[in-house]
């Protein structure tokens, strides 16, 4: 144990005397830190500001004067979606989602809003998310700090002194190993900071934890590796070059193969198509404002049957209101179905994507982060389905004041003059319809299970280069 | 042979079924000093990396204190303090800084003032003991690895061509030195194409031609081995 110590310090002592690793290491801390000073400081501004934004959609809702309530359905509404603790770590795909949906009736506004494609972009992801960070530029700096680890020794013959003076070539490669894991710690307390926060802000500490030691497993995977490359290779240049190609073929390439590969397997209707067929289903059902619509003449019927009246005038509730309420309910339906459908072609994709991380640590890590943080497609799914519920609640309560509070022939007439158009209104107290609105991801458990596969894949990974590393130590043993 | 702290038994070595050493046998006892003379590709080195246990005979046995080395590599490695042919220390590093790390990592623990001892002893000049080493020349990193190899106290030494590189003067400091240290009980193996310091040291010389040992000499009463007749024996060596 202590010759690992003794070791993992010398390999210290070496990166302080030379430039390159120093810098490195240095570079590493400060980007490691800004990035969570930023990230942190720009989600809460953020959260600050929703928080008001939420506040005054509400109250400038509840504060319209008093109208025709119809009116007020297509006055509409906003949600803000707060930020879950994590996303201050990893925004996932928060970044372009979109963060505010405004509801309003016979519309969802956002069912086709978000596109996993825009995934494979990796600036979509925002160059310096704390995330981004740990998950592709760490790898990076790992390897500038630790390519030369054995191969230096190799290649000035050191190696073979040391294993002379009785020093097992295990107990070297483990040394090598504990020193560069010890910069991880480094490079991830700023992360560990983030994360702390994150609790403090009410993140379960069970998340939080699977959280800090994926990332530390993430790296531990990418030390093995380099210290296994550096170990197989006899020179520093070879070493390096190495390293690198993994690094761009694990980090960038496959990343980016895996992404269009699963949108060249999971194919998406563009938003115009889908638009055209929500828009034909919807022309079937008859148009909900014009209760003269022959699509309306069965409801019609049932109505005076039930009440026992000849005439729509003579009916107790409002015909137009009824027509509202009833087209709203079956326009939702469809919209629904539609919504469904994308959701589970994005899921689809997401699961799909999430393969690839059996080829690259990258992206086990990058779906894992997601999924914990509570920021990848399910949360913002989850988020959309909340949303919708709002707005049909608020539409239908819109249709039933409709139904119940404004004359029939008062609605019809209200365009024969301006005080029959007054008349034609309900009081502002039917504008209390709002509840609070505040977005919860997942919970912790329901989260832990979403990550199932990413954990088994990370894994996977750390047993694999385990083995790695253990065959290079065995072999290169004389 | 039981007292013999460093044989070899019918050892034959091969690199890729290529024979490099093939069955050779001498033995050294406690407190002698043994040169392997021989001219370049001999095998000398070969003979030396197979006692370190970094390479495994095709046949017969490289033993110390009686064990066959491949067999008991960590423990015949605790025995062995070795020299390599080109000295590889850190360049990052002084020279007490090096020796330090490397006695560390042995396990063993040395004064800063037993190190300086150690680098007064191979006459390295003392204003360079806190420079890096890659600004010393080939004689100052030699100088630093034979203290090395003193400090480690092993009772078994073994130098591969450990005076090239060296003035002359430090080439007779340091044969000075092999005998002191002999004297007081150390095993001494060396490596060497230096006929002439070969005869001045050492108790017993063997001569290695193309991986098969020729002739072995022996010094009678403290009388050291004759110069002209192993010089003879080499060239003829060489020649035939
Ligand atoms: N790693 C190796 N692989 C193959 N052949 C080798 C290797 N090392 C040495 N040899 C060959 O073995 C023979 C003995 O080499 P060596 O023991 O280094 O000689 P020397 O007496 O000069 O120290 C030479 O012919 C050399 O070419
Ligand atoms: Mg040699």
């Amino acid at each position: 144990m202590s010759t690992l110590l003794i070791i993992a310090h010398d390999e210290w002592r070496y990166w302080r005397r030379s430039k390159l690793a120093l810098v490195t290491i240095i570079i590493s801390i400060v980007m490691a830190l800004t990035s969570v000073v930023l990230t942190t400081i720009s989600v809460a501004d953020e959260n600050h500001q929703r928080a008001h934004l939420q506040q005054q959609a509400e109250q400038t809702f509840v504060e319209q004067p008093d109208r025709h309530p119809h009116r007020m359905v297509h006055y509409g509404h906003y949600l803000f979606r707060n930020s879950t603790p994590l996303s201050t770590i990893d925004p996932g795909i928060d970044s372009y989602t979109g963060k505010a949906i405004f509801l309003e009736g016979h519309r969802q506004n956002s069912a086709t809003f978000s596109n996993q494609q825009h995934s494979s972009q990796l600036t979509e992801f925002g160059p310096l998310s704390p995330a981004f960070v740990l998950q592709t530029i760490a790898p990076l700096l790992l390897i500038l700090i630790g390519y030369s680890a054995i191969s230096r020794e190799t290649e000035a013959g050191t190696l073979s002194f040391l294993l002379a003076q009785g020093l097992s070539y295990w107990q070297l490669l483990l040394g090598k190993v504990a020193a560069l894991f010890s910069v991880n710690l480094l490079v991830l307390s700023p992360f560990i900071l983030g994360c702390l926060l994150a609790a403090s802000h009410g993140e379960s500490s069970a998340i939080i934890v699977t959280f800090i030691l994926s990332y530390l497993v993430y790296l531990l995977v990418w030390t093995l590796f380099i210290v296994a490359i550096s170990a197989l290779t006899n020179s520093n240049n070879s070493s390096f070059a190495m390293l690198i190609c993994c690094w761009l073929f694990a980090c960038l390439l496959l990343p980016r193969i895996a992404a269009n590969t699963t949108q060249y397997l999971v194919e998406q209707p563009s938003k115009i198509e889908n638009d055209f067929a929500v828009k034909a289903k919807l022309r079937e059902l008859g148009d909900g404002h014009n209760s003269a619509d022959p699509a309306f003449l069965q409801l019609k019927a049932n109505l005076l049957a039930q009440y026992q009246v000849e005439k729509v005038e003579d009916l107790p509730v409002n015909f137009r209101g009824i027509v509202a309420k009833n087209s709203e309910a079956e326009l939702t339906k469809i919209l629904n179905t539609f919504a469904k459908e994308q959701m589970q072609r994005e899921l689809k994709q997401s699961t799909t994507n999430q393969l690839f991380a059996w080829l690259t640590p990258a992206l086990a890590i990058r779906g894992l982060s997601m999924q914990l943080a509570g920021t990848d497609i399910s949360s913002y799914h989850k988020f959309l389905r909340e949303a919708e519920q709002v707005r049909y609640e608020f539409v239908q309560s819109l249709n039933k004041a409709h139904a119940e509070q404004l004359n029939y022939q008062t609605d019809i007439n209200r365009y024969q003059d301006s005080q029959a158009l007054q008349n034609a209104r309900v009081s502002a107290n039917n504008w209390q319809i709002l509840n609070n609105f505040e977005f919860k991801p997942f919970n912790a458990e329901q989260r832990l299970t979403q990550s199932k596969l990413a954990l088994m894949q990370l894994t996977f990974w750390l047993i694999i280069l385990a083995v790695f590393l253990g065959l290079v130590g065995r072999k290169s043993q004389c | 042979m039981k007292d013999s702290v460093i044989s070899a038994n019918n050892l034959s070595v091969a690199y890729a079924n290529q024979l490099v050493l093939n069955k050779v046998n001498f033995s050294v006892a406690q407190g002698q000093i043994f040169a392997l003379l021989g001219g370049n590709g001999a095998g000398k080195s070969t003979t030396l990396k197979t006692f370190l246990g970094t390479l495994k005979p095709q046949s017969g046995s490289a033993n110390i204190l009686g064990k066959p080395v491949h067999q008991h590599i960590n423990t015949s490695r605790k025995q062995i303090a070795y020299l390599p042919e080109s000295v590889m220390l850190y360049g990052h590093l002084t020279a007490i800084e090096n020796i330090q790390y490397f006695l560390s990592l042995a396990d063993i623990k040395q004064s800063v003032q037993q190190i300086e001892d150690a680098l007064t002893q191979v006459s390295l000049q003392p204003q360079a003991w806190h420079n890096k080493l890659s600004q010393y020349s080939k004689g100052m990193r030699q100088k630093t690895a034979i203290a090395l190899a003193l400090l480690r106290q092993a009772p078994i030494l073994f130098l591969d061509e450990p005076t090239s590189g060296l003035d002359p003067a430090a080439i007779d400091e340091f044969n000075q030195l092999m005998s002191q240290l002999a004297q007081a009980g150390s095993t001494i193996f060396m490596v060497t194409h230096d006929v002439y310091g070969a005869c001045q040291v050492a108790n017993k010389i063997g001569l290695l031609h193309q991986g098969e040992l020729i002739s072995l000499f022996n010094a009678e009463h403290n009388q050291s081995i004759d110069t002209e007749t192993v010089h003879k024996a080499f060239v003829r060596g060489i020649r035939a």
